[in-house]
């Protein structure tokens, strides 16, 4: 791998940009291009990335065409398909990578998995759209497509020009794509910026070197994107703006045919995307296409443009390439690869063609033609041995149980249970057998509760839970002692939910139950007045967490240990009779919940509680997911989770990696619960959603952002029961929960979303790489750096990124592997999250210190603040898993607030215009004071605000706020320091779109207990105009440089709209007056009024005299500060597009240096060496550079002075 | 009336004056890729409003046919072609511009380095063009996207003319890239000879005087241009600016014409996108009875809007 060249090739720390080119190597490997990197992932066995070099330097990769060993075969592996497969056999294989003007070819090795730099990298004078590998004796050539509508002929290794040809039309192209073998018969079809196709020759080329358009292609509205050549059958396809696909019949192209057909035709019009088409691809049978909405399709040949299938597996911001693997062209199975603008690679299987291809779309949703009497109510599925039958409730009070293809009756209820019934079933283990036998109870009107075993309906009891009607029947699991035991739960009317304990026995004469009643709980009083969802907590006995219609989530104890120790205690003190008295009635009476939160999940319900891991989840209709925690007997939210837009109506949570046998676990699990406690830190499990969107069914990924299924089963309001993959819990990808199978209700008809019986997948997909958040990143704050053993092999680094995709991200990078996990997603903002900041909390160790030094647990308090003046409060504990050396994060909601909550909470708000600003917050700071934090935002609506939030009791207040500015305030910066008495005095610096910065004196806000009866400042006391507009960041420093602590001085730099960088070293003093007030003393101002070509946008001070600075000129520059002012000292070039955010850090150990990462159209991290921050740009290595690259110079129309 | 109530009534004239232009007007204006004819206007309002007796010949030039304006010849041709360097010649006469100015932007990928090459290239078949038409000591303006590679566009532009400025105005906002290059005083290089046959291709990086990577790089002035006192186009405002005025929604004045997502909109509206789970019914038909001259959808929402 060691090439001369790469010596000097600086070193990417960590790139997450968007995916923009993706080419299979055979079935084998997968070549990603990611910015300038190329990186190969081995598809064998556990797909995963084996090798991965820096290529295109400042140039985003935008294609990858492999290939160069099959100049003797017929086999092209350009975006011309033909049918012939070639085997892929294990040897070097050259590659020829291109974007933007950079042209570069690599070699890659399959046995030693290695890449390697072949040459300089060639620099064209125009931008490359395509490249054609040609054949020619003795060496292979290079055709390339311009984007000016011009051909170059090259030679691969030396990049030497041997023809130049050009279109008469020379207007710009934005996709090109080259059909032929030799230069001579080439035949280049261009897309042009006036939304046609053009196709011409260079042989057609007239002496003066121009050659005309010999066919052109109208229809398009938008321009073309994406082009693919389909030879068998002379299909060419085009991607557009105007959101479609067009298939033309164009005949066969290249060669003795020409241009093909005189007269090409347009096949098909293919609208399907929701937003922009940026990829096609044809194969023989399909047609693929991917986009700007995220989504691949699959369009079969068959029927007038049918979509076959929907790929989505990327956040927002779509798909940005697309391959297809050679296995797909034929008639075996074969990958589709998809890359986003997440920077995220997903694969998915696909096989050629449906055995059973009569098999039509309408029919995969199958019938399973219940023939019962009556209609068909509640559905649940019996799994026994591995193989499934469903149970089906009637309106008639029948009970039905498949079988085969035919459905039997096991139980009538009569006349009782017509008209209306509720039922649930439970597995049961039988007493003294290790037998698992199925329950089923149904309630009905009038206070009837039958139970009775699904395969023996004789066997049963019936139970009576009051004279009114029962609302739901619901079986929970309970741990007692070594064994479980089962508790039916029914809701009758008034609230009353009464209780038993179903055991089921085996004698010689068969199979028993016996009840045991149990003292009934009561709802709290409200209008639907019932139990929807309970579950007992295996960590605290005797513990049941319920749900009921009305939202609220209930906490009750069982009375009967607590009883009998109470009534004990009672014995004793037997003096009181009549109290006695008192309490034993009540004792007797229905339990009241010992701990409640009303209506948390709305009025439309809770749907189910559940229990995993030592941490409660809850459902509702209201969209979210709540995890509870227990402590001391009260009930607390730790987080609210949200699902997709449009998803109100939750059922339950699935968990990944679920399904193992309870019983196996639990030594285990106890074990684990010891350290849990110990750390107070049980994380939480990746789970799934499952809910109704509209009329679908839906599997969410909140971790994803990613529907996993969706069946059309006509929404809400109706029986369900879902069948996971049997693989769930061996698979560790989320979307393989998505592959069960749903049973649900449909127009009086039991139907299943496919066979029960099927196991097999037809999109299997996974994830190659992990996207982040798509669209642009606003902002990233670095919580802290994680080992696990002071090893740097096992460093993290933790951070917290806000996107304009509404969430917050919580990072762990290693440096050294480059590996991305995401450790959270957190989904609370309803609009774009533009600033964060956090405060690093001190866990206290086992010794009762503060602990600074543990580098395995990193606990911090985030803030996200963004668009609709939202502003979100989080708490993280990070600590490294022992097992999987991986970070895990747990989160803990700690308070949100917004603005316009009144406008939220009006009703008929849609019908009426809403007049306030919807005001942004721009920027954050935030100091620690106290049991209190202070946070300091700009407004977009003019006004600095200050707010107040307290962890202890997850309060949101606002101190202060004032419109003084009157012009949008961009950034904020907070300084505390302390004065000569030691009295701690607090600066506020605030800047805005005319240049200016103002400093304002906060220091009573710190001192007035809870801001009560503080009016805060009217103005600031200092101003100064340093930019010429907008001032996009603010960052200080003490200036401790001298060892002057009594000395107040603070380094204040800024970077505007305006490119300028300007440092101010201030002043601050406390006048001798009695009532205090600050003065403030400009020691100097300096300013580099062009340090970036646009708007500086991320501003550091690693240290007093070390500035960075990013830009969307994708440059972060490096400045010296000196006594004479600010000095240049490196300018590096940033993959990150529209960089909007920069953090800046010292490294942990001993080798020192910092690190920079960047935020905009993704992530980058940047390694910054001690010898890098020290000395000026070196310019040793200047040949080297000359030599890295090579200008190919075809026009001499550039001209320079 | 004294000397200086125009100053005081026309801050942009004052501006002018200071800035040291000749005059507030220049005689022969075009206007390239001009559509739907904003600059055009105002080219238009800002060089009559003053002097009456100066001949004003503004031309307007786009691929599309625009909506006619009053005072504006409107050119419908390609700036790529020289066949239209020449039309507007003839409009002036024969006669050179004083200044070519154009606002045009390309349609955006999302890809940052393929949109700025894009309006790149843009720009310097504007360029191109002008130097047809531009008399030597005239003035071109244009749009940029101040990206990774602007520095390279600042080179180019050097050659041609003498002063060149980056400028935005304070009605563009702070986050947008966008900027306009004012370019004076056109000079090109001795011997230039303006050709259209090929494109201006843009320049690369050297080691030297435009570095990749280092200290030298060509970036030109900065200026921020516009009224501070005016509303910023940063803040968010209440709707209800003016206590005595009503606040009243008013349609855009000139809807995108002929979007390319229009018929893919049409489509989704009338839920006749293909889906996977729907049965496919004969997309033509559904075509066919779409009639999709009717006015354009203004409700669709264009991708990647959002604050």
């Amino acid at each position: 791998m060691a090439s001369p060249v790469e010596s000097v090739v600086k070193k990417i720390a960590v790139l997450v940009a968007p995916v923009t080119a993706l080419e299979f190597l055979g079935e084998d490997f997968l070549l990603t291009g990611e910015g300038p990197i190329l990186s190969v992932y081995s598809l064998q066995a556990s797909a995963k990335e084996c090798a991965s070099l820096n290529v295109l330097h400042n140039y985003r990769i935008h294609g990858i065409r492999p290939g160069r060993k099959y100049q003797s075969g017929e086999r092209q592996f350009n975006n011309v398909i033909s049918s012939e497969i070639s085997v892929w056999d294990n040897d070097e294989e050259e590659v020829i990578v291109f974007g933007g003007k950079g042209v570069r070819l690599v070699s890659f090795n399959s046995a030693g998995q290695c890449l390697k730099l072949i040459g300089p990298l060639l620099e064209l004078q125009d931008w490359v759209l395509d490249i054609h590998w040609l054949k020619a004796q003795p060496h292979p050539l290079l055709g390339i497509a311009l984007a000016h509508n011009a051909l170059l002929l090259l030679e691969a290794e030396s990049g030497n020009i041997l023809s130049f040809y050009s279109c008469v039309e020379t207007c710009l192209l934005y996709s090109a794509l080259m059909i032929g073998q030799n230069w001579d018969s080439l035949v280049l079809v261009g897309g042009t910026v006036f939304n046609q196709l053009v196709l011409w020759r260079p042989t057609g080329t007239k002496p003066d070197g121009q050659s005309q358009v010999e066919r052109r292609l109208l229809g398009h509205s938008g321009v073309i994107f994406s082009l693919c050549y389909l030879q068998k059958s002379g299909w060419l396809a085009s991607a557009s703006d105007d959101r479609s696909i067009r298939l033309w019949s164009v005949g066969t192209l290249g060669g003795d045919a020409g241009c093909g057909e005189e007269t090409p035709t347009c096949l098909r019009v293919l609208y399907g995307h929701q937003a922009r088409v940026f990829c096609v691809k044809l194969t023989p049978s399909r047609v693929f296409s991917a986009g700007e909405d995220g989504a691949c399709l699959l369009w079969e040949w068959g029927g007038e443009g049918k979509v076959g299938c929907t790929f989505r597996g990327h956040r927002s911001g779509g798909v940005r390439a697309l391959a297809v693997s050679e296995g797909s062209v034929g008639c075996r199975e074969g990958w589709l690869a998809t890359g986003g603008a997440d920077g995220g690679v997903r694969m998915w299987r696909v096989a050629e063609e449906r055995k059973d291809s009569e098999e039509t779309q309408s029919e995969t949703q199958l019938d399973l033609a219940f023939k019962g009497q009556g209609c068909p109510k509640v559905v649940r599925l019996v799994d026994e041995d591995e193989s499934n039958t469903v149970l089906v409730c009637t309106d008639q009070g029948e009970v039905c149980l498949s079988h085969g293809d035919t459905w039997d009756v096991i139980w009538q209820g009569g006349a009782e249970f017509q008209s209306y019934c509720v039922m649930e079933i439970t597995s049961i283990q039988v007493q003294n057998s290790n037998c698992i036998v199925w329950v089923c109870a149904v309630g009905n009107l009038n206070g009837g509760v039958q139970v009775f075993l699904v395969r023996q309906p004789g066997v049963g009891v019936l139970l009576k839970a009051g004279q009114g009607k029962v609302h739901s029947v619901l079986w929970v699991k309970g741990q007692s002692g070594e064994s479980w035991n089962w508790c039916l739960l029914a809701s009758g009317s008034e609230g009353l939910v009464y209780r038993w304990t179903i055991k089921v026995m085996e004698d010689e004469s068969g199979l028993h139950m016996k009840e045991e009643t149990l003292l009934p709980f009561l709802l709290p009083p409200c209008a639907k007045r019932w139990l929807t969802a309970a579950v007992t907590l295996s960590q605290k006995k005797g513990l049941y967490l319920c749900g009921d219609r009305r939202g609220s989530l209930l906490l009750y104890a069982e009375r009967e240990r607590n009883d009998r120790r109470i009534e004990e205690e009672e014995r004793r003190m037997d003096l009181h009779g009549q109290e006695t008295e008192d309490r034993q009635t009540h004792l007797e009476g229905p339990m009241s919940p010992i701990s409640t939160l009303y209506g948390v999940h709305g009025k439309q319900g809770v749907t189910s509680v559940c229990e995993y891991q030592d941490l409660c989840y809850s459902t509702g209709r209201d969209g979210s997911v709540r995890i509870l925690t227990v402590e001391e007997n009260v009930l607390k939210v730790r987080r609210v989770q949200r699902s997709c837009r449009g998803m109100e109506w939750l059922e339950k949570v699935l968990f990944l990696g679920s399904d193992a046998p309870q019983g196996k676990k639990l030594n285990e699990r106890t074990e684990k619960r010891k350290i849990d406690l110990e750390s107070e830190s049980v994380a939480e499990a990746r789970f799934v959603m499952v809910g109704f969107h509209s009329v679908h069914f839906v599997i969410w990924d909140p971790h994803r952002q990613e529907k996993l299924l969706s069946v059309a089963c006509g929404g809400g309001h109706r029986s369900w029961a879902y069948k996971c993959p049997i693989h769930t819990h061996t698979d560790p990808h989320a979307h393989a929960i998505g592959h069960g199978t749903l049973v649900f209700i449909k127009h009086g008809a039991v139907m299943a979303s496919r066979s029960l019986a099927s196991t097999e997948t037809d999109v299997n997909g996974h994830t190659l790489k992990e996207g982040l958040h798509g669209r642009g990143i606003s902002c990233v704050c670095h919580l802290g750096s994680m080992t696990k053993t002071g090893e740097l092999s096992e460093l993290w680094e933790i951070f917290v990124t806000g996107g304009e995709d509404t969430t917050v991200g919580v990072l762990a990078v290693n440096p050294q592997s480059g590996t991305v996990k995401v450790l959270a997603v957190l989904t609370d903002h309803i609009s774009n999250v533009r600033a964060l900041a956090a405060i690093r909390r001190v866990e206290t160790n086992e010794r009762g210190r503060d602990d600074w030094t543990n580098t395995s647990l990193l606990s911090s308090l985030v803030f996200s603040a963004g668009g609709r003046a939202q502003l979100q409060c989080y708490r993280l504990l990070i600590r490294l898993d022992e097992q999987q050396g991986q970070p895990i994060c747990q989160v803990t909601q700690i308070a949100g607030h917004r603005l316009d909550e009144q406008w939220e909470r009006k009703r008929n708000r849609h019908k009426t215009v809403k007049m306030d600003p919807e005001t942004r917050y721009m920027s954050m700071a935030v100091v620690h004071n106290g049991t209190e934090y202070i946070l300091a935002l700009a407004c977009s609506d003019g006004a600095v605000r200050l707010f107040s939030v307290t962890e202890s009791n997850r309060s949101v207040d606002m101190l202060w706020e004032c419109f003084f500015h009157q012009r949008c305030v961009l950034s904020v910066a907070t300084y505390k320091l302390e004065d000569s008495q030691g009295r701690e005095l607090l600066l506020l610096f605030s800047a805005t779109t005319d240049g200016c910065i103002s400093v304002w004196d906060l220091t009573a806000v710190l001192n007035s207990k809870a801001g009560v009866s503080w009016q805060g400042p009217s103005a600031p006391f200092f101003s100064i105009p340093v930019h010429q507009s907008g001032v996009n960041t603010l960052t200080l420093a003490p200036q401790r440089e001298m060892g002057q602590m009594e000395e107040n001085i603070i380094s204040l730099a800024s970077g505007g709209d305006d490119g300028q960088l300007s440092l101010l070293s201030i002043k601050i003093d406390q006048k001798e007056q009695e009532n205090g007030g600050m003065s403030l003393q400009l020691l100097s101002q300096w300013s580099v009024p062009l340090a970036h070509s646009s708007p500086l946008t991320g501003l550091c001070l690693l240290r007093p005299t070390l500035l960075v600075s990013s830009s969307p000129d994708q440059r972060l520059c490096l400045w010296r500060v000196n006594s004479d002012g600010l000095h240049p000292l490196k300018v590096l070039f940033s993959h990150i597009a529209d960089a909007a955010g920069l953090w800046a850090w010292f490294g942990v150990g001993q080798e020192g240096g910092a690190w920079v990462v960047v935020c905009g159209q993704g992530l980058q991290l940047f390694q910054l060496t001690e010898r890098e921050m020290d000395e000026p740009n070196v310019t040793v290595n200047r040949r080297a550079k000359e030599e890295e690259r090579k200008k190919v110079i075809f026009s001499h129309r550039v001209s320079r002075t | 009336m004294g000397r200086s109530s125009k100053d005081k009534r026309d801050i942009y004239y004052r501006l002018a004056k200071e800035e040291g232009w000749r005059a507030r007007s220049v005689s022969r204006a075009v206007d390239l890729c001009a559509a739907p004819g904003s600059w055009s206007q105002v080219l238009s309002r800002k060089l009559r409003g003053k002097d009456k007796s100066e001949e004003v010949k503004i031309v307007a030039v786009d691929l599309q046919a625009m909506a006619p304006l009053p005072g504006v010849t409107q050119i419908q041709g390609d700036i790529t072609k020289i066949s239209t360097a020449q039309e507007i010649i003839r409009h002036f006469e024969g006669q050179s511009a004083d200044l070519v100015v154009c606002d045009g932007a390309p349609d955006v990928t999302g890809l940052h380095d393929v949109d700025e090459y894009i309006q790149a290239q843009l720009l310097l078949a504007a360029l191109n063009i002008t130097t047809h038409v531009l008399k030597p000591g005239g003035n071109f303006v244009a749009k940029i996207f101040r990206g990774k590679d602007v520095t390279l566009l600042y080179s180019q532009l050097k050659i041609f003319f003498s002063s060149v400025t980056c400028a935005k105005p304070r009605s563009s906002r702070n986050s947008s890239i966008e900027a306009f290059v004012v370019c004076q005083n056109y000079s090109p290089p001795e011997g230039y000879v303006p050709n259209m046959s090929n494109p201006l291709l843009d320049h690369s990086y050297d080691v030297d005087f435009n570095q990749l990577e280092g200290p030298n790089r060509i970036i030109v002035p900065f200026l921020a241009c516009g009224d501070l006192s005016a509303f910023d186009s940063d803040r968010t405002y209440p709707l209800q600016l003016d206590s005595s005025k009503e606040y009243k929604y008013l349609p855009p004045t000139q809807p995108p014409i002929r979007p390319p997502y229009q018929q893919a909109c049409q489509l989704r509206k009338n839920n006749l996108l293909a889906k996977e789970d729907s049965p496919s019914g004969p997309l033509d038909d559904a075509l066919s009875t779409l009639d999709l001259n009717t006015s354009p959808d203004t409700n669709t929402t264009t991708p990647g809007t959002s604050d």
